[in-house]
């Protein structure tokens, strides 16, 4: 899907159609600062390497007064070349729209994250409809040389009949009544002399007369009209066919482009499951858009669905879902696959950890990494725990094979001794996070939101650790 | 274009339909005086689909007829510019042709005709193509577009095309 035919043909229609739109109203004077002119072409222009974008940060971005700037979309929505969306929300609802714009364009960073107003504000999105410009244009082109072509042959005009004798003029709004049934003519109703179709007038009465003339130059006139129109407007024409068979780049309403955005956001970082690569990382014109902005949620989502992917990718494809490490459980009834996925997975795992995050170390400066590194970190928290659940099955499915007669106090003791190792093996993992989680601090800007990303991680760690624990005992 | 409206109108009635059939006598003297007749401001009236309401009689001075108000759905049919309508073919002349959609009556005239459609007189006067191949005479269905109408009170005529796309001949009778 190729946008830039379609950016094209909008520059192009802009300063065709819309290059002398003023939106000052009429009463207003008109001096050189007031005059807006061209607005609409800059507007459409900016829209242009956007796809949907809030009002306010247009504005902003293209040094426009906000009502000045509305007013132009206003018009451009009544011309069907963009649609617009309004809605009301919190100063939240907006970053999570910050979020989803981040990379587009030139969409606003922001990096505050205290000021968590619960005030309502209504808030107007505006973004191209490509089909839809598509058709208006072609619509529009259309009407013009059809208007033209119409008066040029003189369709759509009310015949007019004159009577050679009297001179009195009637249109064939009047045939009714003139109509004589003696002969196929119409008759005066005056003298009844036979009328005369006007364009015949000139065959009919010798000589031209002024009038035929204003008709002969207004004729000159419009064909020379058509013939210009028709030069001028080429490299439109030319452009509406090059963009005849492409598909249409479509944005979706704004909340479906502000789900698909993040979804892909995350796609590009954790590829997440069976998402086909190509149409996250190209569905907006190549732009990769990395996910900057809340993370509470992504960090459980991309890190179970990260671990998901690199089951995949590690070992031969299957069908069935892989469970996060932390969904399984004592009791729970899995198949070998989802087990046995995910036993594999947590030894490569746990074994390459290590080296993923000197990997990652390396490429931290990239911003892009952020979200990479996020899922990083969770996989291989999981990977621990998962590691330790496993040994902790395997000490207690050996137990159980040895006797059953054993006591169960000696379960119980290996079990602890073993959950020891684990966690001090666990503690050890978590000092790597936080070690290389801190790196990137130094190159960021924003570090509210790295530190809040470490409590809600360890936040986690916590709860997890608590959960696995108690699952454990009950067990043992 | 049809339009379903409520419209109303006073009735006078005879004493001699008073009684039990007040109702119905009432209806079918509405359906004969309004069905079928033309108001510049509605357009022609096709057919009453409904009563919606009888107001109360008023028996006025001198006679034995009484008044009734009287508001009925109906069905009208009013001609615009720039409509498409399908007509049947009623005279051919040299100055075009005249052809009926329901009760409208509409011209052609001859310059709206396509160029290359040519008035052939005789027995049947008809406007033919070079090739013959479509021919224009009565009873033919035509396809047209309003161009121009003329309200008066009572009545409605409007002027059509069949000189652009899609329209013209749609029926043929002498092929048949
Ligand atoms: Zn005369």
């Amino acid at each position: 899907m190729s946008i830039e035919p379609f950016n094209r043909l909008v520059k192009l229609a802009a300063r065709a159609f819309y290059d002398d739109i003023t939106t000052k109203g009429d009463n207003q004077p008109k001096t050189g600062r007031s005059d807006n002119r061209g607005i609409a072409v800059v507007v459409l222009d900016a829209l242009t390497r956007r796809q949907w974008v809030r009002e306010e940060d247009l504005a902003k971005n293209l040094k426009l007064h906000s009502k000045q700037l509305r007013r132009t979309l206003r018009f451009l929505e009544e011309e069907k070349l963009i649609t617009r969306d309004h809605r009301r929300e919190t100063a939240k609802g907006a970053k999570i729209f910050s979020a989803a714009v981040a990379a587009t364009a030139d969409g606003p960073h922001h990096s505050k994250e205290g000021d968590e107003k619960i005030k309502m504000h209504t808030h107007s999105y505006c973004s191209l409809d490509y089909a839809q410009v598509y058709d208006v244009v072609r619509y529009r082109m259309h009407r013009m040389k059809k208007k033209l072509k119409d008066e040029l042959e003189d369709k759509n005009t009310v015949q007019e009949y004159i009577c050679p004798n009297c001179s009195r003029r009637y249109t064939a709004l009047d045939a009714l009544r003139l109509i004589s049934f003696e002969d196929e003519y119409f008759h005066c109703e005056n003298c009844n002399g036979e009328l005369v179709a006007e364009s015949d007038k000139l065959a009919a009465v010798q000589g031209v007369d002024g009038d035929d003339n204003v008709r002969k130059r207004r004729h000159e006139k419009l064909k020379d009209m058509l013939q210009k129109m028709e030069a001028q407007l080429k490299p439109l024409v030319e452009q509406l066919s090059r963009v005849k068979d492409l598909p249409v780049p479509e944005f979706g309403t704004l909340l479906a482009w502000e789900a698909r955005a993040s979804a892909a956001a995350r796609g590009i970082n954790g590829d997440l499951n069976g998402n086909d690569p190509s149409k996250s990382s190209q569905g907006y014109g190549g732009t990769p858009m990395p996910f900057v902005g809340e993370t509470k949620v992504e960090v459980a989502f991309s890190g179970a669905e990260g671990t998901g992917v690199d089951a995949k990718s590690e070992s031969e494809n299957t069908s069935l879902k892989v469970l996060p490490p932390w969904m399984i459980k004592k009791g729970m009834n899995l198949t070998k696959e989802q087990r046995g996925e995910v036993k594999d997975e947590s030894k490569t795992d746990a074994g390459s950890a290590s080296a993923q995050f000197s990997d990652d170390k390396k490429s931290l400066a990239n911003d892009d990494d952020k979200t990479n590194i996020q899922d990083e970190y969770v996989k291989a928290y999981y990977a621990a725990i998962l590691k330790k659940q496993q040994e902790l099955e395997e000490a207690a499915k050996g137990q159980q094979e040895l006797s059953s007669t054993e006591v169960t106090e000696s379960v119980a003791n290996t079990n602890s001794s073993r959950q020891v190792g684990m966690k001090a093996k666990r503690e050890e993992d978590e000092d790597d996070d936080i070690e290389w989680e801190e790196a990137p601090i130094g190159g960021n800007a924003n570090e509210n939101y790295k530190v809040d990303l470490n409590v809600e991680a360890s936040a986690l760690v916590e709860e997890e650790e608590e959960e696995d624990d108690d699952v454990d005992w009950e067990e043992g | 274009m049809f339009f379903h409206i409520v419209l109303e109108r006073n009735m006078q009635l005879h004493p001699r339909h008073f009684g039990r059939n007040l109702r119905e006598n009432l209806v079918s003297k509405l359906m004969k005086d309004v069905e079928g007749t033309c108001s510049g401001r509605h357009g022609f009236v096709v057919a009453i689909t409904g009563i919606e309401n009888i107001g109360k009689g008023l028996i006025r001075d001198g006679t034995g007829f009484v008044t009734f108000p009287v508001k009925y759905q109906c069905v009208v049919f009013r001609p615009f510019k720039g409509e498409i309508l399908e007509a049947v073919v009623t005279m051919v002349n040299k100055m075009g042709f005249f052809a009926e959609a329901g009760p409208v009556q509409i011209f052609v005239s001859n310059h709206l005709i396509p160029d290359d459609m040519e008035f052939q007189s005789g027995d049947v006067p008809n406007y033919t193509t070079s090739d013959g191949s479509v021919k224009i005479q009565k009873d033919s269905e035509v396809r047209l577009k309003i161009i121009g109408t003329r309200v008066d009170a009572t009545e409605i005529f409007c002027i059509g095309t069949i000189k652009d796309d899609f329209l013209g001949v749609i029926n043929d009778p002498s092929a048949a």
